[in-house]
Parts: structure tokens; sequence; C-alpha cells
């Protein structure tokens, strides 16, 4: 299998093919990234696919020192801070809809719906960081870089945020039942 | 739970989850979740958020995505052709439905990237682009032919053993010493016209390219070009002598990186990494654990094959840079001062004498108030500093010469 990294180089020099399949390896998890920070399913679609186009546009600014992933949600991060600050001076187009499931063919929608109700109960640097290691599954080091922290503030922000989940996912279950 | 307790800080058996710790300390780390049962359910509990974490699953990316996308990515190709149907009436028509000029400044910013982009776009991608997207449409079709099958637990083993299966090695061990090289050539020419197509040539001819190249024409100067040329390694010889027929060789140099023990070792690296990788895919394979065991081993598969993967990125810029030595070649052209005229008139001569000795006094006065600007103050800093005590010393020098006469 081709690696991420020889893909983009592939890109830059101008292989269609390269990104086509850039685009179905990820297309997944760059979707993902942005249904869980919002939720607006065609929000989220329209920002991946920004995504996409920004990795086609920048594919020169690669450098191989960093790995694909780790410059791939660099770019989606960038692209979801500069959708966030859009939405604070433009309100007229709210980042969260009305509570809807967000997995609706998925397993259990009552499981999802708890952790993620639960993920939302986090403070936002350290639900960052926790979504950022356990889904985009990168490295402190990239996330300090992505956040433009020092590593250190990254573990110990994860450390917290591991920590209050465990607290509310340990009591959230109790809630959640009682509502219904 | 204290570090005077523990040698570890809960942050580092987070850390040692997450594989996010040097191999030494990992080991200790380990030893010691062994026999402190604290640890080990903090550890537990970490795990255990994982793994609820990973009951978060969201629905599948809509298909609109791939359509649109292809959609965004016709529009790209086509934005130099709307620059010619007038680019100012697209932008005055859009314009309205901005809110405010900073929006306004970074649209226009945005649409310069795209422009640039669109313009520096190899014509080659736009021709390729329907036939790639009607490839992506069919690969499509035949990945969710593949993973539709896929979603059983087990399945989902399979697949991600299938998918971080280790790539054969790109290139096989060194049987000879690999040599980047990297040669030098200063030229002068006479005639400078035909140069740059030249050097465009001589590269074409050996398979090489240009990787970068400059030319200047200042006005009362001779004209000079400098170029970076990259030519298959074996054909470095052919390719100097060539250049060097260009022109009269003013300097010429060769030299040569040994990069073999650079190349062995990173492929020995890599062939321990690969090793470990399938190690610990055979004991994902033949998995009796829990999800988190599990969960835990991919996490490390997928730590492992990102090292692989760096590492054969890396042997790769080496390899291009042994397969391509590099050559920097600059010209410059023969200085006609003869050509451009009769010799200066005496008066002229004298004329410009004057003007230059006018502006090396104007040059020294102003050199000299920037240097008394500058130190002034320092000076009369010091001098308030020093005053008293030297004055001190000069009168206790002074009154036993007097008490003496």
């Amino acid at each position: 299998m081709t690696s991420d990294e020889q893909l983009i180089l592939e890109l830059q020099q101008g292989s269609d093919e390269a990104f086509t399949e850039l685009f179905l390896r990820y297309r997944e998890r760059v979707y993902g990234f942005f249904r869980r920070r919002m939720n607006d399913a065609a929000q989220a679609e329209e920002l991946a696919q920004e995504t996409f186009l920004a990795v086609l546009r920048a594919a020169q600014r690669y450098e191989p020192r960093a790995t694909f992933r780790a410059y791939l949600f660099g770019i989606a991060f960038n692209i979801l801070a500069a959708h966030r600050r859009k939405s604070v001076l433009n309100p007229t187009q709210p980042d969260r809809a009305p509570d809807e499931p967000s997995d609706p063919s998925g397993t259990n929608p009552e499981n999802v719906i708890w952790v993620r109700q639960a993920v939302e109960r986090l403070e936002a640097a350290e639900r960052e960081v926790l979504l950022l290691r356990e889904f985009e599954e990168l490295s402190y080091e990239e996330i300090a870089k992505i956040l433009r922290a020092p590593v250190n503030t990254v573990r110990s922000r994860l450390f917290r945020a591991r920590m209050a989940l465990r607290e509310i996912l340990a009591i959230a279950p109790r809630n959640l039942r009682g509502r219904k | 739970m204290t570090s005077s307790t523990h040698p570890f800080e809960q942050e580092e058996v987070m850390a040692y989850l997450d594989g996010e710790l040097s191999a030494n300390r990992a080991v200790s780390v380990a030893a010691h979740l062994r026999e402190c049962t604290e640890c080990a359910a903090l550890a537990e509990q970490m795990r255990g958020v994982s793994s609820q974490l990973s009951n978060w699953s969201v629905e599948a990316a809509p298909a609109s995505l791939t359509k649109n996308l292809e959609a965004a990515r016709a529009d790209h190709a086509l934005v130099k052709e709307t620059k010619r149907a007038g680019f100012a009436g697209w932008l005055t028509e859009k314009i309205p439905s901005f809110k405010n000029r900073w929006v306004l400044g970074a649209a226009g910013a945005a649409a310069g990237v795209v422009l640039l982009f669109a313009l520096t776009l190899p014509t080659r991608r736009r021709e390729q682009h329907s036939e790639g997207w009607a490839q992506l449409a069919y690969t499509e079709q035949l990945r969710s032919a593949e993973t539709a099958p896929s979603k059983s637990a087990a399945g989902e083993v399979e697949a991600f053993i299938a998918q971080a299966r280790p790539s054969p090695p790109p290139s096989p061990e060194p049987t000879q010493p690999m040599i980047a090289r990297t040669a030098s050539v200063s030229l002068i020419v006479k005639d400078f016209g035909p140069l740059e197509a030249s050097v465009k040539a001589v590269a074409q001819r050996h398979n090489g390219y240009i990787a970068s190249l400059n030319s200047a024409s200042p006005q009362d100067a001779a004209r000079t070009l400098s170029a970076t040329l990259r030519i298959p390694s074996a054909q470095l010889e052919s390719t100097i002598a060539e250049l060097k027929q260009l022109g009269r060789v003013e300097q010429e140099s060769q030299s040569g990186e040994e990069v073999t023990k650079e190349f062995t070792d990173r492929a020995a690296r890599m062939k321990n990494a690969r090793a470990t990788e399938e190690r610990l895919l055979d004991v994902l394979r033949n998995h009796t654990g829990q999800v988190k065991d599990i969960l835990a081993t991919e996490q490390e598969i997928a730590r492992v094959r990102g090292d692989i993967e760096q590492m054969e990125a890396d042997q790769r810029s080496l390899q291009t840079r042994v397969d391509f030595a590099t050559v920097e070649l600059s010209v410059q052209e023969e200085y006609k001062a003869s050509l451009q005229g009769a010799p200066t008139a005496i008066g002229t001569r004298l004329r410009n004498a004057a003007v230059e000795g006018y502006r090396t006094v104007v040059e020294s006065v102003i050199g000299f108030g920037v240097w008394a600007l500058q130190s002034l103050p320092t000076v009369l800093l010091w001098g308030l500093v020093l005053f008293a005590p030297a004055r001190w010393i000069w009168k206790r020098l002074r009154r036993p010469a007097v008490s003496q006469s």
C-alpha cells in the first residue's frame, strides 16, 4: 500500500489519482472530524469539502517532515476555527442545531447521545485535545503543533479531560435514564 | 496519590497508555503497573474512558460530498476562463452578499489565492480531470462493495490488518557505495543571448531538470545567470562537459557525500519496525482479549506504521539525492566595457571625481553625525557617573604633592 506521504508527494507532481486515493482514505475521518464538532450535518459536509480543496490547493506547501494525517487535520482544524469565527460575526447561521441524534444508523443511539453529551460538558480546550487524541489519533506533539501549545500543556489538558469525562460518564447514565 | 508514594505521575501512566513514553520509561511504568493496584486501577479507568468514547460513531459521509467536491474542483479549473470572461463582472455580482469590509478583504485574498492556483495549475491536470473523477466513482463502488461485509467485529479486525499490512520495501539494500554528488561550475561567456535556452537543452538532453534558474541583467554591468540543475548521477560527467563548452570555465568543483551508512542504518531500522508491526498484527489476529486490548494493539500498530512511513519517506528523498546529482551553474557575461562607447572624456572623469569627492565628504559628515548621536548619550551618562569619583581621585592625588612641597 502506498503511504499517505508518498501520495501527497505524487499530488505535488500533479497526480490526480493520488488525490483521489487520499480522498477515499480520509473522506470518512474528515467528515467525522467535523460531524463530532457540530450538529449540522450539511455544514460538516461543506467544511469537509473545503478541507479537501485546501489540501489540493496547498499540496505544494506540504513538507515530508510531518505525517500527512497531522497535516490534514491541521488544515481541518484551521478551517473549523475560521468557521467558528465567522459564526460569531454572523450569528444568523447557528453552529449548533437543536439536539438530534448524531448517529441515526449507529448500533446504539442512546449510548452515542450519552457519550456526546458527556464530551460537550467538558471545557472547550480540554475537549479539543481529547477529540484530536481519541478520534484523529494524533500524537501529543502533533496536537501541540496544531493547537500552538506546549506538549506539556496538551498532556495535562488531555489528562484533565479524561478524568473529567470519567466522572461525567459515571453519573451520566442515571441522569439520562432519569430524563427518559 | 502523589509522586512521593508512586514513582510516576498519573499523567505519565496516561502517556504510557498512549504510547508516548520512551522505551525505557515505558518498561518502568509497565513494571510499576504490575505491582501497584492503585495505578493499575487508574490505567483501567483511562482505558475505560477511551473504549466508551469509541462508541461515538458518526454516520457515513454523504455521497454528495464526493459529488460536490468534484464540482468544486471543476470550478477551480475554470477560474482562469472565468477571469477571461469577465472577472470584474463576476466579482461585482458576488460583492453585495458580503456584509463588511473585513470579509470583503479576506474574500479578495482568497480569490487571489484561487486565481494564482488556477494559473499555476498544470494544464495536464485539467485534461486528466474528468478521467480521474470517472475513476473515482468507479473505485468508490468497489470500495463500498469491499467494505460492506466487514461490519462485524472480526471483519473489522481483518480489514484493519489488511490495511496495516506492511508494504514491500521501496528500495533494495545498496550493493555499491551511495553517493550524493554535487558539482559547481562557473563560466564566462561571450554571447549571453541563447544561454538560457542552451542550459535548458543540456538539462533536457540528459534527462535532468532545472530546479531553479535566475538571470539578472543590470544596466551597467555584465549579465549573470545562476541555475541549479538536477541530473541523473550517471550523466553528471557528460553534462558538465557539455556545460563547459558553453563558455570559458572560471571555476569548477565536484564533491560527493557518502550516504551508504545512513541508508543502510535506516533500512535496518525499517526492517525491525516491520517485524514489530508483523508481530503486533499476529497478536491482533490471534486475539482472545477484551476490546480494550484490541484497541491498545491497534493503536500501537498505527504508531509503528507511522514510524515506518516516515522512514520510507526519508529513504526515498535520500534515494532521490543519490539518483539525481546537483549542478550549481553560474554564468557571467564577458564584460564588454570597451564596446559600450568611447573612452570617458577627461572632463567627465574630473566631474565624476568631484562628485565622488563631494559624496565622500557628505558621507563622512553624516557618518560622524550618526556616530555622535549614537554614542553621545552613553558618553554623557558615563561622564556624569564617573565625574565625582574622578574628581575625588584627582584631589587625593594632588593633595600629597601639595603637602610634600
